[in-house]
């Protein structure tokens, strides 16, 4: 058995120590937004939080993760409610998501998980990122880019911008 | 609904609307409901009574609902494109004169919930016509019912903004099927398994352009926020009872039998499952890791034949120039050909040979499908399909079941840009027969060296392009010769594999018009004002499937905009080499030599979009040496689906190490109509990121039996940090009363307008793709 804290609960997973932490997620807990893009940490889709950090799900072994707080898409929500305090409200998206449906950033929309986590990641270390910094942060700073085939990178860019807004908002009110 | 069919066989009363035919099956007490059915053909009947296993649920097109929603259907399907959702709505609220808001479900692609089939492309050219009509006929038909219900004439009864009024009265959609079962038989034409589809036959009276209030305005996509919330069940997550994860061990080439399967360590991988379909090998097993592992450990023990048929990517064009006969399968000419292009007396001539290598479409997320075959014979499909009533047909017919007994349920999935266009997508058949084999479900998850070496590619082309100049500087005569491998088949693998039956591939005995190694022109032409054109396709087979044990071979399916960018890329190209031999801007030069007013005024918009520089090149400080970055502009132009789009690229070159960088890019649409401003720009901007990611990084490797290009490192795409300052701006033409289309355009012009800034700031032409350090080097040396 190992414990894992996954979007704010405790689940005891019965998956053997070395198992990718994507299929535990996806298989044994239900939680589905972590996507398998190639199994290999080159595309970003399986990108969670472990500690405020991305990882990549699909070559991360559970055992690794005993511990830690991990945080897919589903859980960024009650993320941004317990970091500012806020009642929780199930109508009420974290600014990243909301974002990338104000700037109406998906296309198929299979990357943009990961993008969304990389992003809130970003964003909870920098609040104002440059064009540069967005760039960096979904190019070099991981183990790979974070890839879209769709090539949805302009959107991705303005969605960026969006929630920074939607965040220094936020925190002012 | 008890007991609803298609046609209505016992109306109480019939109405021809415009040709459609309005029953009343008597009343019910609570709801009521329009739905709009099709109305078929005698021969017709057979193919559509067809789609759908249970007869109680009709298959319509729209449902008016006693509340005033509505209810539309469509066998397309979204692959980011949002049409369905936006465009798709907003035509129809448009002829129905109602807020868009008030169409509250889109069901789509699902082949027992959906009318009209077809595949998901050309959707605003083809298929949101079918939708204006189907809606046109619906209008027409609430108003006939509204005018008896006011006891006034039809003419004296209209519609605005969902509220119908006349001799003094109003109501709403609602208000008049209330209480009513209403049924509204529409005339159709054509064939459900067919790769367009049903249309809609006959002539509603449609709104007139000038009237729209709902079409041109930024309608936001309803499935973005269920989809960044987490809330849509996507095809890789659909579970069922029992089901059991799949991987398929594919074969070492793509000409290779199976020998002897390797050996499944049932100590090791316990409840993992061998199973065998003729060449078609999987494990399977209760838990997904397990079935990963366990395929792994089988895949590095199954022995394979040997096989030698592919030519390698480094020898492609070669091979297609030299080895290829062209002579098997018949030429085409285009129907822009005209006057004589062995004239005499050119002043200056251009003559040169182009490439454009094999692409891959590359999705995100390998596709993955969940099959499940029951003891009755009867087949549920859990995939994501561009076109679920083919696939239909594919499965059907690889099972030698009626396609009564087969149904496709559709759900998101990984955008694939037209691979699954005729049916399959890779996994679909390969999940079906595992099912078959095993009494459960069986889902099969493509890793992604299987999504990469065994799905289908975008193939390639060699172009040989010869322009004289008159002594003036204009082109006198313009010859073209594009030649290349067919690009469309939609045989599925897993049944290739099985050795079961698929439809035609694309072979010289083949009947079919789609699935055919005839080489068509694609490309529209633009130059009305060269005086003699000359443009011939050649075809053949595709490479490797004649010489493969297994007729496999390299695999090509259409992707974007399919042949038109194979040999949209040279033309273009060319014409910036023609202009620069003349001496001319390759702007103008372009504008010179056309007749038609919505080309010259997309260029003109593209010069002054773009802050382009008139002037000849190359640019006043080219070079094709040195480590000093030196920079240059090109323009690109294409004709399609009678869209006009033009493009500006500005680019830096290093011309010492190779490296070329994309640093702003100007796209200028002119779609005719534009259905939804957002969504469009939306979709041009990543047509063209994509664009420059096969002008600069895409090509397939393979060695002489497989594929190569294996994952994201052996098969690079565009990169956020590549991203350059990107302008989109959307400008139709007065008056041009069409639906364009979205981002295919915008995808495909990218690398001639690159290739053209190249030429501009090196001296030195590109004439082919993609520009990486090795081949730029090459080209400058």
């Amino acid at each position: 058995m190992t414990t894992l804290t996954v979007n704010g609960e405790k689940r005891m997973v019965t998956a053997s120590p070395d198992t990718p932490l994507l299929y535990v997620l996806r298989g044994e807990l239900n939680v589905m937004t972590p996507r398998f893009g190639c199994g290999l940490a080159q595309c970003g889709a399986c990108s969670v939080l472990a500690d405020g950090e991305e990882i990549r799900s699909c070559v991360t072994p559970i055992a690794a993760l005993e511990g830690k707080e991990v945080t897919s898409v589903d859980g960024l929500p009650a993320r941004w409610a317990r970091h500012n305090g806020l009642a929780p409200d199930p109508s009420r998206l974290h600014p990243v998501q909301q974002a990338w449906v104000d700037e109406q950033v998906p296309q198929c929309g299979i990357c943009q998980f990961g993008m969304m986590i990389k992003v809130t990641e970003l964003l909870e270390h920098n609040a104002r990122p440059t064009d540069a910094e967005i760039k960096a942060a979904l190019t070099t700073s991981g183990p790979s880019p974070h890839l879209c085939r769709c090539a949805s990178y302009a959107a991705i860019m303005d969605g960026v911008h969006r929630a920074a807004q939607i965040m220094a908002d936020g925190s002012a009110s | 609904m008890p007991g609803a069919a298609q046609v209505d066989t016992n109306p109480t009363d019939v109405t021809s609307i415009h040709g459609a035919a309005l029953s009343r099956r008597g009343f019910i007490g609570a709801g009521g409901m329009l739905m709009v059915t099709l109305g078929l053909a005698p021969g017709l009947a057979r193919a559509a009574a067809g789609a759908k296993l249970d007869a109680t649920r009709p298959a319509s097109w729209i449902e008016i609902h006693a509340d005033s929603t509505i209810t539309m259907r469509t066998g397309k399907c979204d692959f980011g494109q949002s049409s369905i959702y936006t465009a798709y709505r907003q035509v129809v609220a448009e002829e129905l004169s109602v807020p868009v808001e008030a169409i509250t479900t889109v069901i789509s692609g699902d082949t027992d919930r959906t009318p009209d089939g077809g595949g998901t492309f050309a959707l605003l050219q083809n298929a949101a016509g079918n939708m204006r009509k189907a809606a046109a006929y619906t209008r027409e038909a609430v108003l006939e019912l509204a005018a008896q219900r006011f006891g006034v004439p039809r003419g004296a009864v209209s519609v605005a903004d969902g509220v119908i009024s006349g001799g003094g009265k109003t109501a709403r959609y609602g208000e008049i099927v209330a209480g009513a079962d209403l049924h509204l038989a529409i005339p159709v034409t054509g064939r459900l398994g067919d790769i367009i589809g049903l249309a809609v036959a006959g002539n509603p009276p449609l709104k007139k352009v000038c009237d729209y209030t709902v079409i041109g305005k930024p309608v936001v996509n309803p499935i973005l926020r269920p989809k960044v919330s987490g809330q849509t069940q996507w095809v890789g997550d659909v579970k069922l009872p029992g089901m059991l994860h799949a991987r398929a061990i594919h074969p070492a080439t793509l000409g290779s039998t199976l020998l002897s399967p390797g050996k499944l360590d049932q100590t090791q991988f316990p409840d993992a499952k061998l199973v065998q379909v003729g060449n078609l090998l999987a494990v399977v097993a209760p838990d997904e890791w397990q079935a990963v592992q366990a395929a792994d450990a089988v895949a590095a023990t199954t022995r394979w034949t040997a096989w030698n048929g592919l030519p390698t990517s480094d020898k492609l064009a070669e091979h297609l120039r030299g080895a290829v006969n062209w002579a098997e399968v018949p030429t085409t000419k285009s129907a822009a050909g005209k006057g004589d292009v062995t004239v005499a007396g050119a002043a200056k001539a251009h003559a040169a040979g182009y490439f454009m290598p094999y692409l891959k479409h590359a999705p995100i997320g390998p596709t993955v499908s969940l099959a499940d075959v029951r003891r009755d014979g009867s087949v549920t499909v859990y995939t994501h399909s561009q076109n679920p009533q083919c696939l239909r047909t594919a499965i059907a017919l690889m099972l030698g079941a009626g396609e009564d007994k087969v149904v496709i349920r559709t759900y998101p999935g990984p955008g694939h840009f037209g691979r699954s266009n005729g049916g399959n997508a890779g996994s679909e058949d390969e999940a079906v027969l595992l099912s078959r084999a095993l009494g459960v479900p069986v889902r099969v998850q493509w890793m992604r060296h299987d999504d990469m070496a065994w799905s289908t590619q975008s193939s390639a082309m060699v172009s040989d392009i010869r322009i004289g100049l008159a002594a003036d500087g204009s082109i006198r005569t313009y010859q073209a010769t594009h030649s290349g491998p067919p690009m469309q088949d939609d045989r599925p693998i897993g049944a290739l594999l099985a050795g079961l039956p698929t439809i035609t591939a694309p072979d010289l005995d083949s009947k079919s018009p789609i699935y055919s190694p005839i080489m068509g022109v694609a490309d529209q032409w633009v130059y009305g004002a060269v005086p003699n054109v000359l443009e011939t396709g050649r075809g053949t087979l595709q490479i490797g499937q004649r010489e493969s044990p297994l007729k496999v071979g390299l695999r090509d399916h259409s992707m974007r905009t399919p042949i038109q960018f194979q040999q949209n890329f040279p033309r273009e190209v060319a014409i910036s080499e023609a202009a620069m031999l003349a001496g001319c801007d390759a702007l103008q030069f372009r504008i010179d030599h056309t007749t038609d007013p919505r080309v010259k005024a997309v260029l003109e918009h593209l010069r002054a979009e773009s802050g382009w520089d008139t002037r000849s090149s190359p640019a006043p400080h080219a070079s094709a040496a040195g480590d000093q970055v030196v920079r240059g502009r090109g323009v690109s132009m294409m004709l399609r689906d009678n869209g006009y789009w033009a493009c500006a690229a500005h680019i830096s070159v290093v011309p010492a190490t190779g490296e070329v960088k994309v640093d702003r890019m100007t796209l200028v649409a002119d779609p005719g109509i534009v259905i939804n401003p957002l969504q469009l720009k939306r979709q041009a901007q990543a047509g063209c990121l994509m664009g420059i990611s096969e002008a600069l990084h895409e090509e397939v490797s393979f060695d002489s039996g497989a594929i190569t290009s294996i994952d994201w490192s052996s098969y690079p795409i565009l990169t956020m940090a590549e991203v350059p300052e990107l302008k989109i701006v959307i400008a139709p033409f007065a008056g041009v009363e069409i639906y364009g289309q979205g981002s295919e355009s915008a995808n495909a012009l990218a690398a001639p307008a690159i290739a053209g800034a190249f030429l501009d700031a090196t001296g030195k032409p590109a004439r082919r793709i993609p520009l990486r350090p090795k081949y730029v080097k090459a080209m400058l040396a």
